[in-house]
């Protein structure tokens, strides 16, 4: 298409075209080359740290003794195991899918209805939402942790004294992604058209929110699933603050001592993350839904 | 807002109302509380809380938070670009662009404790790229590059930096569009010339609204600053000291006053992205 447009605003050059890709091609040779191994060094950043703690926690061989001929010995998934049945990993573990389950109902019973009334009949607020996705960048653990510190502590001291009093906060946090993949779900619908459509055929608002506009946001809401479940499982800053034992502050305490069981339940902990998120974007790309995972 | 209470839209008002709530209980009540207590230390308007808070240790922890984030958020965002500008030129294998996609969504994600695990089994004193190295005669130790120092925590965090910045900048970068690289080839401009009149002043935009992005994504990190040295000079850590030490009277409000220059300073930030990001979609939105 583009040599198309070449030829015919400069036809005399046309015949010096047969000369140039045998020229080009010899540089470009060039820059692929660079090109790729630039791919290969950051391929290589973000490739080796997880080996080396696979490594480490799977390899029983500490590393000043480790030499290429034992580079297959003692292999062995006995830190996973014991970690994975020590009584309080297993407690904080329940204890943090609790807070992924709770933080899920929480933000979608908090959500749903907002998005689609938002969308359907009050669409000048969604620039108001919109903006509002940024304040947990604004706000983050680190500062809303002071903040609450300075007020549930003193006022409903009841509220912290609950690991689950963790949720509501956890759904704030959850809440650009969330909001950001439900619209993006009911813009992908056409909802208005939807509602209107529905409506003008004397279908009553429960049957609309129900059978029409749920069933098609299913797969905004296992894609903010997702994205919520791998942010309760990573944080660590707020819980730990507020001495709560979760997975990822039983983690670290864990790891103190049994360094090679708590490398292997990082390690665990992170393939699951990992692919709680690789199932949100396969979602989201299966059905067109161009949101950031980032939240923005 | 008079429109609001008209009777079609109470519908609206029932749904915004339990999320307005929500938000105020949760996130607007207790930042107005801790804003409010770093303005009246002790009880009476003043601003010796937020002087004291920007001296001493304290005025280290923001220089190193600072320093630590802009290096690692220009370093990522270089890198970012430029993988992002080398996929886009890339059409071969048609999976590398979605895989290097989907590897990003989650790694940025990947921060926390488990980060900071794989990186003390790599470059630790014990990690395996260390002894690797040590092998062939490179000390990283006389190099500065240790987890628990500022280089080290640096290569740390660029594990989600880099992704981070690539799928901000990605639609930028797709937004270049290729016929406007054809017309200046056409019009005699030479790849360079393209870059400095076109290519460069249309991403400037979008790489600084990115780098701000990860400049307050690694100012507010925590865990895995935590996990790799808990008695660092870093605002954070400093914010857990306040919170976890004995408070002894007045400390309460050097916290507050901590957080209060901290939330100036990532609102700053974000409202300046914001604006950038304005500019951007300007030309690379189709």
């Amino acid at each position: 298409m583009s040599t198309e447009a070449v030829a015919v605003l400069a036809p005399g050059q046309a015949d010096s075209v047969p000369a140039t890709p045998v020229r080009r091609s010899g540089r470009a040779r060039v820059t692929s080359a660079i090109k790729w191994a630039f791919l290969i060094l950051v391929a290589l950043y973000f490739v080796v740290p997880m080996l080396a703690m696979a490594r480490f926690a799977f390899q029983n061989v500490p590393t000043a003794l480790l030499t290429p001929d034992k580079l297959f010995t003692g292999w062995s998934p006995s830190g996973l195991w014991t970690a994975l049945t020590d009584p309080q990993i297993l407690a904080a573990g329940r204890t943090s899918l609790g807070l992924v389950v709770f933080a899920i109902v929480l933000n979608l019973v908090l959500l749903v209805p907002l998005s689609i009334v938002t969308e359907v009949r009050s669409p000048q607020f969604r620039p108001y939402l919109t903006a509002f996705t940024l304040l947990p960048w604004v706000i983050p653990p680190i500062a809303l942790v002071v903040g609450v510190a300075a007020t549930f502590r003193a006022t409903a001291p009841w509220f912290l004294a609950s690991v689950f009093s963790l949720v509501p906060f956890y759904a704030l946090w959850a809440m650009p992604f969330t909001y950001r993949a439900l619209d993006a779900g009911l813009q992908a619908i056409n909802a208005r058209t939807l509602y209107e459509a529905a409506r003008s055929m004397g279908a009553s608002l429960g049957t609309i929110i129900f059978r029409v506009l749920l069933p098609n946001m299913r797969a905004s809401m296992v894609a903010a699933a997702g994205l919520t479940a791998a942010m309760v499982l990573g944080e660590f800053a707020f819980a730990s603050l507020l001495l709560k034992a979760t997975l990822p502050t039983e983690m670290v305490n864990y790891q103190r001592g049994d360094p090679r069981g708590g490398l292997a339940l990082a390690l665990f902990v992170m393939v699951l993350t990992a692919l709680s998120l690789g199932l949100v974007v396969r979602t989201l790309r299966r059905r067109g839904l161009n949101v950031q995972t980032t939240g923005l | 807002m008079h429109s609001l209470f008209r009777r079609e839209n109470r519908l609206s008002l029932i749904v915004i109302a339990p999320f307005a709530a929500f938000v105020g209980l949760f996130l607007v009540y207790p930042t107005l509380v801790v804003l409010y207590k770093a303005l009246t230390p002790g009880g009476s308007l003043g601003t010796d809380a937020l002087q004291r808070a920007l001296s001493g240790t304290y005025r280290d922890g923001f220089i190193n938070s600072i320093a630590l984030s802009a290096t690692s958020a220009v370093i990522g965002g270089t890198i970012g670009i430029l993988l992002a500008l080398t996929i886009k030129s890339l059409q071969r294998p048609k999976w590398l662009h979605s895989t290097l996609d989907s590897w990003s969504a989650v790694a940025s994600q990947l921060g926390g404790v488990p980060l900071a695990f794989a990186f003390i089994a790599t470059i630790g004193a014990q990690g395996i790229l260390t002894k690797l190295l040590m092998n062939i005669g490179v000390d990283l130790r006389e190099m500065g590059v240790s987890p628990t120092g500022f280089w080290g925590l640096v290569v740390v965090y660029l594990y989600f930096q880099i992704p981070l910045m690539f799928l901000v900048m990605m639609p930028a970068v797709v937004g270049l569009k290729d016929t406007w690289r054809e017309a200046a080839a056409i019009m005699g401009a030479s790849p360079a010339r393209y870059w400095r009149t076109v290519g460069i002043p249309i991403l400037t935009p979008a790489a600084l609204g990115g780098m701000l992005l990860l400049f307050v994504n690694s100012f507010t990190a925590y865990a895995t600053a935590y996990v790799l040295n808990p008695g660092g000079a870093l605002v954070p850590l400093q914010i857990r000291f306040l919170l976890q030490g004995n408070v002894i009277t007045g400390e309460e409000d050097l916290g507050n006053a901590i957080v209060a220059w901290v939330i100036a300073l990532l609102l700053t930030s974000l409202l300046i992205m914001t604006l950038l990001q304005r500019r951007t979609l300007k030309w690379t939105s189709s």
